[in-house]
C-alpha cells in the first residue's frame, strides 16, 4: 500500500509543475498589476515604479519563474505581494473554514442523497420515484449562489435561526457549527442532487443483478437486501464520486464563501485573481493542487477497501 | 461482511472528523475586556496595506486612522477644521531670507508609540516625526510623496520639528498635509525599523487611541484600546474592521445585531428606507469624493472641441445625480468640487461664467455634425467593476448612444481599471476621488506633474503653480476658480455630483462627535467613541 | 457510461437507423417528463428568436430619476436601478444565455471531441501527451477555470463563451476517449483499418459516429452547466459587458436591493433556474432512450 502511494504521489508531480506553469504564466499575461491593487487611486507613477521594484517585478519573468520554483523546492511558498504576509499563513488561517465546508457538505449529500436515491429505486416508477428525479434535477438546475440568498434572505434575516455571516472562529464550536448550516446546504445541494441521482441508478443497475434476485428469491426480507448485496457494490462508485466532489466542492466554494461572506480557499483566490496577487495565487494552487492529488490517493485507497478485486490493480 | 462495512463507514468517518478536526488548531484568540467592542463593517473583502504612506482603500484607511496620529488633526467629525495633534498648535509660516518658507511644529510629549512584537512602547519624540516625513517624502516608501516635493524636515531639538518649503505656500495648501491623512501620518521609527516594510504593513505601529492587535486575511482586523493615550483611555475596549464584500450580508449582518456599525449603500433610496424603518440610524455625511468626467484632448475624436462640447451637452448631471439621489449626492459645477474644498465654482458663479453647461441633444448633434462626425463614431471605454464607476460609465454609455457615440464599455477589475486608463486607454475618464485641497486636485489632474493621472492631457503647470504660491487666501480661491472656468471653457473636464459616505449604525453607538464630514472616509472612531447600554 | 448507443450500431444500413431512431424517439416520448423539458426548451428559443416582439420595452432604455420603481400595468416587473424595464431585460436575457449555452458547449464539444479521439485512437505518446493535459485542465475546477482565463482575455460575450468551452473541453475529451478505446477494437473499425481505410476517414465514418449519441446527451446536459457558469460568472462580476442583458448580471444588481425589491434578482433567478432545469429534462431524457437500465 506505501509503495503505491508513493508513486501516486510522484505521479502528481509532473501535473503538478504543469498546473504551476500555467497559473505564472497566465497571471504574467493578464492585464493588471498588483501595484496598481496596493496603489489604487494613488497610483502615481513614481509610487507604481518604486512599489514594483518592492515587489520583485521590475526582474525578467524567467528570473522570477526561477526564484518561485526555486523558492517552492525549499518549501517557501513566498509573500503575499499585496499584503506582504507569508502566503503559506493566509492560506493556513482560511483552510479549515474551506475544509469544514467542504466536508459539512459532502455528509449532508450522502446522508440525505443515498437514502433518497435508494428510495427512489425501490420505488421506481411510484409518484416518490417521480417526486426524488424531479426535485434532485431542479437541484441540479440552481445556481448555489442564488440559494444561497434565499437562505440568508429567509432563514437569518428574516426568522432569525441562523447567523448572517458566518465568520464565527473555530474557538466557539458550536456557534462556528451553527453559522455552517446554510452555507452547508447552499454547497451540498448540487452534490445532494448528483448523490441522489447516481444512487439510484447504481441501485437500478444492482437491484436488476442476478444474484440480488437470487437473494430475494431465497427470502430474505427486501431491507436486508437492500444493505448487504445492493448497496455494497453500489458503493464503489459513489465513494469514487465523492472523491470528484471534494475536487469540485472546493472549486465550487467560492460562490457560498462570497454570499456568505466566509473566509476560505475559494474566496482567497479569487481575491488573489481581481488584485492580481501573483505569488498567493501561486500559492493557493499548489495547496489546491496538492489536496486534488491527496484526494485522489484516498479514493483509491477506499476503492480497494470497499472492492477487494480492485487490489489486484 | 458486517465487519467489512463497518471499517468502510468508519473509515469514511474518520477522514470527514478529521478534516474539521483540524480547524481548532488554527483558531485566531479575539480581545478581552470590560468595555464594549465596536464591530464596523467595510466593503471590502480584505486589507491591502496598514502602512498609513501607502493605504489608499477606505478599508485600510479606517484602521490606519485609529493607530495614527498626525502632527495636526481635522477636528473629528469636521474636516473644515484643522487643529493640533501631536504638535501643540498650529503653526504658522516664517518667510526665510532665502526666498524658502518654514514651519516650525512644537510636539506634546505624552505621545507614546504602541509597543510592537518586536520593541516595547516608548515616547514618540522629533526622531520619530522626521523619519516619518522623511518615508512620507520617498516615493520608495511612500505613495503620496509628490506631496512633498522639496520638503525639507529638520530635527531642532528632542520636541521640536522645522519643515522648510521650497517655495512659499498658503495655509490652506500646507496645512492639510500634515494632518491625519495620507502622509501626515506619523510612524514610530523604532518599530519601523524593527519590523521591515513587510512586517510594518501588517503590524501598524504609531500612537493613536487604539493599537493594532490582530488581522485574519478576508475576515478581520482587530484593534484594542490603547489605555496610554495622551487624550485619555478610550471609552471603547476596541474595534473589530470586519471584511464583507457583499452588501446584502452587511445589512443583514447588521439587522441580526451582529454588527454595530456598517458602509451603507450609497443611495438616498435605502438612507430612507431605514431610516423609516427606525431600527438602525443610517447617517450622511461628507467628505463627499467627486465624481468628474476628464475629456482626452489629445484623443483621435475628441481633440476637436465641437466633439468636446457635443459630449459635455449630451451629459445629464441630474441623470448621474439620480443615481445616488440627494442628499446622498449633490452636483458640482467645477472639477474641484463645490462645498467641499475652497477653490470650486458655485452653480451662480458658474452661470455667471458661461460654463454652467446642461444637457441640450439638440445642439449636441448639431455640433456633432459640424465637427464632421454626423454618423457619430465609436469608443471604447474602460470602467472598473466597482459599482461606483461601472453606474456612472453605463448612464453615460446610454447619453452617448443619443448622440451617435457608441461606446462599448469594457469591464474590468478595479485595479486593472487603475493601471489602464493612467496608459491612457480612456477618450472619457469618469475619476471618483477625495482630495484635501483645491490645489491637490488641480495639480494631480490637471498639470504634467501629475503624469499619468493627467487624464484630459490638458495641462495648466504656470496656472497651478502661481495659484499655489499665492499666500493671500482671497486671492488664490480667485485663482483657483479661474483654473476651474479654464478647463471647462476648454471643454476639458466636466464636473458631475459628489457622493457623500454613508454610514448605517445601532442607535446605541455614540460615535462622541457630530458628522459633518470626516475625510477617511469611515465615521471616526477614537477615544470618546463608545457603545452605550 | 460503457453502454452502447444502438442508434448508431449499424452505420452501413439505412433503413435499420431508420427504425432505431423511430424507436428511439418513441421512447423520448413516453418520457413524460422529457417531453416536457423539450417542450420548454423549444419554448425558451422562441422566446430568444422573438425577443423584439415580446418586450414591452426596449432593454436598454434608461430612465435613472424612475429607477427601483416597483411592479406597475407598464412595467410588470419594476423597473432596475436605471430606470430600465426588468422584464424586457429577462426576456432579451435568454438571447444571451442560449448563446453561452450552445456555442461553448459547440465549441468545448468539438475540440475536446477531437483531442479524446485521436488520443484514444493513436495511442502511445499521442495519447500520453493528450490526457496528461486533459488531466492538468481537470485539476481546474469550472469556475476558478472561468475565473483564470477571463482575467487573462478581459470581458466580452465572445471571450466568455470560449472561457466557458475551455472548462467543456476536459470533459468531453475524457468521454470521446473513453468510448473511442472501446471502439477501437470493435469488428468494424478493425475490419475498415484492414481494408486499407485512411485514418481520417475511420475516425470521421467509423468513431465520430458511434460516440456522437452518448456525447449528444452529455452535451445537452452541459448546456445546461454551461448556462449556469455564465451566470455564477457574471455574478462574480466576469461577463458581457454592460448594457447587454444577462441574467446572472441581473441577479448581481438585485441582490442590492434585495430586501426592499426582491423581483430584481427574484425574477431572473426564475428565469436562469427554469433555462437549466428544461435542458437538464431533455438530456435526462435522452440518457434515458441511449442507456434504458439508467432511466426505467
Amino acid at each position: 500500500m506505501l509503495r503505491f502511494i508513493f508513486k501516486r504521489l510522484l505521479l502528481g508531480i509532473p501535473t503538478l509543475f504543469a498546473v504551476l506553469t500555467i497559473i505564472f504564466l497566465l497571471m504574467r499575461v493578464a492585464p493588471g498589476d498588483p501595484a496598481y491593487a496596493v496603489l489604487g487611486d494613488y497610483a502615481t507613477d513614481d509610487a507604481v515604479a518604486a512599489l514594483r521594484t518592492q515587489m520583485g517585478l521590475d526582474k525578467p519573468v524567467w528570473q522570477q519563474y526561477l526564484d518561485y520554483l526555486g523558492g517552492i523546492l525549499q518549501g517557501d511558498l513566498g509573500d503575499s505581494l499585496v499584503t506582504r504576509q507569508p502566503a503559506w499563513i493566509q492560506i493556513r488561517t482560511v483552510l479549515p473554514y474551506t475544509l469544514e465546508l467542504t466536508a459539512a457538505a459532502i455528509v449532508i449529500a450522502l446522508a440525505i442523497g443515498i437514502p433518497a436515491g435508494m428510495l427512489s429505486a425501490v420505488r421506481r416508477n411510484t409518484f416518490v420515484d417521480y417526486f426524488v428525479r424531479v426535485i434532485s434535477l431542479a437541484g441540479l438546475s440552481a445556481p448555489a449562489f442564488y440559494i444561497g440568498l434565499l437562505l440568508m434572505y429567509f432563514l437569518s434575516a428574516k426568522a432569525g435561526w441562523f447567523p448572517a455571516i458566518s465568520t464565527a472562529g473555530f474557538d466557539d464550536p458550536l456557534e462556528n457549527l451553527h453559522a455552517l448550516v446554510l452555507p452547508a446546504i447552499t454547497l451540498g445541494l448540487v452534490e445532494t442532487a448528483y448523490v441522489t441521482r447516481m444512487t439510484r441508478s447504481v441501485m437500478l443497475n444492482v437491484l436488476s443483478d442476478d444474484y440480488v434476485r437470487t437473494a430475494r428469491a431465497k427470502g430474505l426480507p427486501s431491507r436486508m437486501v437492500m444493505v448487504r448485496h445492493a448497496l455494497r457494490p453500489g458503493l464503489v462508485p459513489i465513494v469514487a464520486l465523492t472523491g470528484v466532489f471534494v475536487i469540485g466542492l472546493i472549486g465550487g466554494s467560492v460562490l457560498t464563501e462570497e454570499v456568505f461572506a466566509r473566509p476560505g480557499l475559494g474566496k482567497l483566490m479569487v481575491g488573489a485573481t481581481t488584485r492580481r496577487d501573483y505569488t498567493l495565487l501561486q500559492a493557493i494552487m499548489v495547496v489546491y493542487a496538492l489536496i486534488i492529488v491527496l484526494v485522489n490517493i484516498l479514493v483509491d485507497i477506499i476503492y480497494t477497501l470497499v472492492d477487494p478485486r480492485m487490489r489486484k490493480r | 461482511m458486517t465487519h467489512r462495512r463497518t471499517r468502510t463507514i468508519s473509515f469514511l468517518s474518520v477522514i470527514l472528523l478529521a478534516l474539521t478536526a483540524i480547524g481548532p488548531l488554527f483558531g485566531s484568540v479575539s480581545a478581552q475586556d470590560d468595555r464594549p467592542v465596536l464591530v464596523h463593517a467595510t466593503n471590502s473583502g480584505d486589507k491591502a496595506t496598514f502602512d498609513p504612506h501607502l493605504a489608499s482603500g477606505t478599508q485600510d484607511r479606517t484602521v490606519v486612522d485609529m493607530v495614527f496620529n498626525g502632527l495636526l488633526r481635522f477636528k473629528p467629525g469636521d474636516a473644515s477644521v484643522i487643529e493640533a495633534d501631536l504638535a501643540t498648535e498650529v503653526p504658522e509660516p516664517v518667510a526665510e531670507a532665502d526666498g524658502t518658507q518654514s514651519w516650525t511644529f512644537a510636539l506634546r510629549t505624552d505621545a507614546t508609540c504602541h509597543a510592537s512584537s518586536a520593541t516595547e512602547a516608548y515616547p514618540l519624540t522629533a526622531d520619530d516625526v522626521v523619519f516619518s516625513l522623511q518615508k512620507s517624502a520617498n516615493s520608495d516608501t511612500s505613495g503620496v510623496a509628490g506631496d512633498y516635493a522639496g520638503f525639507e524636515f529638520v530635527k531642532v531639538d528632542d520636541a521640536t520639528v522645522k519643515v522648510v518649503v521650497p517655495t512659499p505656500l498658503g495655509p490652506a495648501v500646507f496645512l492639510p498635509k500634515f494632518a491625519n491623512y495620507g502622509g501626515g501620518y506619523i510612524i514610530c521609527q523604532q518599530a519601523y525599523e524593527a519590523l521591515g516594510a513587510d512586517g510594518f504593513a501588517n503590524e501598524p505601529i504609531g500612537t493613536g487611541p487604539f493599537k493594532f492587535s490582530s488581522y485574519t486575511p478576508q475576515t478581520s482586523t482587530t484593534l484594542v484600546a490603547n489605555d496610554d493615550y495622551f487624550r485619555g483611555a478610550p471609552k471603547l475596549g476596541g474595534v473589530e474592521v470586519r471584511y464583507i464584500a457583499d452588501n446584502t450580508a452587511r445589512d443583514l449582518g447588521l439587522e441580526s445585531g451582529e454588527l454595530d456599525v456598517i458602509n451603507g449603500l450609497p443611495e438616498a433610496q435605502y438612507v430612507e428606507r431605514i431610516n423609516q424603518a427606525g431600527n438602525q440610524i443610517a447617517d450622511v455625511f461628507g467628505v463627499g469624493e467627486a465624481v468628474w468626467l476628464n475629456l482626452d484632448i489629445t484623443n483621435e475624436y475628441l481633440q476637436d472641441p465641437l466633439v468636446r462640447e457635443a459630449i459635455i451637452l449630451a451629459v445629464s448631471r441630474e441623470n448621474h445625480l439620480a443615481l445616488a439621489g440627494e442628499p446622498v449626492a449633490q452636483g458640482i459645477f467645477s472639477i474641484v468640487p463645490t462645498g467641499i474644498v475652497p477653490g470650486a465654482l458655485t452653480q451662480e458663479e458658474a452661470q455667471a461664467a458661461e460654463v454652467d453647461f446642461s444637457q441640450d441633444i439638440e445642439r449636441a448633434n448639431e455640433l456633432m455634425a459640424e465637427a464632421g462626425y454626423a454618423d457619430g463614431f465609436s469608443l471604447t471605454l474602460v470602467t472598473s467593476e466597482q459599482a461606483a464607476y461601472q453606474t456612472q460609465y453605463t448612464v453615460l454609455q446610454e447619453e452617448l448612444a443619443q448622440i451617435g457615440i457608441d461606446v462599448e464599455l469594457e469591464v474590468v477589475q478595479h485595479a486593472v481599471m487603475h493601471e489602464q486608463i493612467r496608459a491612457g486607454s480612456n477618450a472619457i475618464t469618469i475619476y471618483i476621488a477625495y482630495r484635501p485641497s483645491a490645489d491637490t486636485y488641480l495639480t494631480q489632474f490637471f498639470t504634467s506633474t501629475g503624469g499619468s493621472t493627467n487624464f484630459s492631457q490638458f495641462q495648466l503647470d504656470d496656472q497651478v503653480a502661481a495659484a499655489r504660491a499665492e499666500t493671500d487666501a482671497e486671492a488664490q480661491i480667485e485663482a483657483w476658480q479661474q483654473l476651474n472656468i479654464e478647463i471647462l471653457q476648454n471643454f476639458a473636464g466636466f464636473g458631475l455630483l459628489y457622493t457623500n459616505q454613508v454610514y448605517v449604525r445601532q442607535p446605541n453607538v455614540d460615535y462622541g462627535h457630530e458628522l459633518i464630514s470626516v475625510p477617511q472616509l469611515y465615521p471616526g472612531y477614537n477615544e470618546t467613541t463608545t457603545i452605550t447600554e | 457510461m460503457t453502454a452502447t448507443p444502438s442508434v448508431t450500431m449499424a452505420p452501413t444500413a439505412p433503413i435499420a437507423v431508420i427504425s432505431e431512431r423511430r424507436r428511439a424517439w418513441r421512447a423520448f416520448a413516453r418520457n413524460r417528463s422529457a417531453v416536457v423539458g423539450l417542450m420548454l426548451v423549444i419554448l425558451i428559443i422562441l422566446v430568444a428568436v422573438f425577443a423584439p416582439v415580446l418586450a414591452p420595452h426596449n432593454p436598454l432604455t434608461q430612465s435613472v430619476p424612475n429607477r427601483l420603481e416597483g411592479p406597475s400595468r407598464d412595467y410588470l416587473l419594476g423597473r432596475d436601478a436605471y430606470g430600465r424595464d426588468v422584464l424586457s431585460r429577462i426576456i432579451y436575457g435568454t438571447r444571451i444565455a442560449l448563446q453561452v449555452g450552445i456555442f461553448s458547449v459547440l465549441l468545448g464539444g468539438f475540440a475536446g471531441t477531437a483531442i479524446g479521439v485521436v488520443a484514444g485512437y493513436f495511442g502511445g505518446k499521442t495519447e500520453a501527451v493528450l490526457m496528461r493535459l486533459v488531466d492538468v485542465l481537470l485539476a481546474f475546477p469550472d469556475l476558478i477555470m472561468g475565473l483564470l482565463v477571463m482575467a487573462v482575455l478581459g470581458p466580452g460575450l465572445g471571450k466568455l463563451i470560449l472561457a466557458i468551452a475551455f472548462t467543456m473541453i476536459p470533459r468531453f475529451a475524457r468521454i470521446a476517449y473513453g468510448q473511442t478505446l472501446v471502439l477501437k477494437e470493435r469488428e468494424f473499425v478493425e475490419a475498415s483499418h484492414a481494408l486499407g481505410q485512411r485514418t481520417g476517414v475511420i475516425l470521421y465514418r467509423h468513431i465520430a459516429p458511434n460516440i456522437a449519441g452518448e456525447l449528444v446527451v452529455l452535451a445537452s446536459l452541459w448546456t445546461a452547466s454551461a448556462i449556469r457558469l455564465e451566470a455564477s460568472l457574471s455574478f462574480i462580476g466576469l461577463g458581457v459587458p454592460p448594457p447587454t442583458p444577462t441574467w446572472g448580471q441581473m441577479i448581481r444588481e438585485g441582490t442590492v436591493y434585495l430586501s426592499s425589491l426582491p423581483l430584481l434578482s427574484l425574477a431572473p433567478g426564475v428565469a436562469l433556474l427554469l433555462t437549466v432545469f428544461a435542458f437538464n429534462l431533455v438530456g435526462d431524457g435522452l440518457r434515458d432512450v441511449l442507456d434504458p437500465r439508467s432511466g426505467k
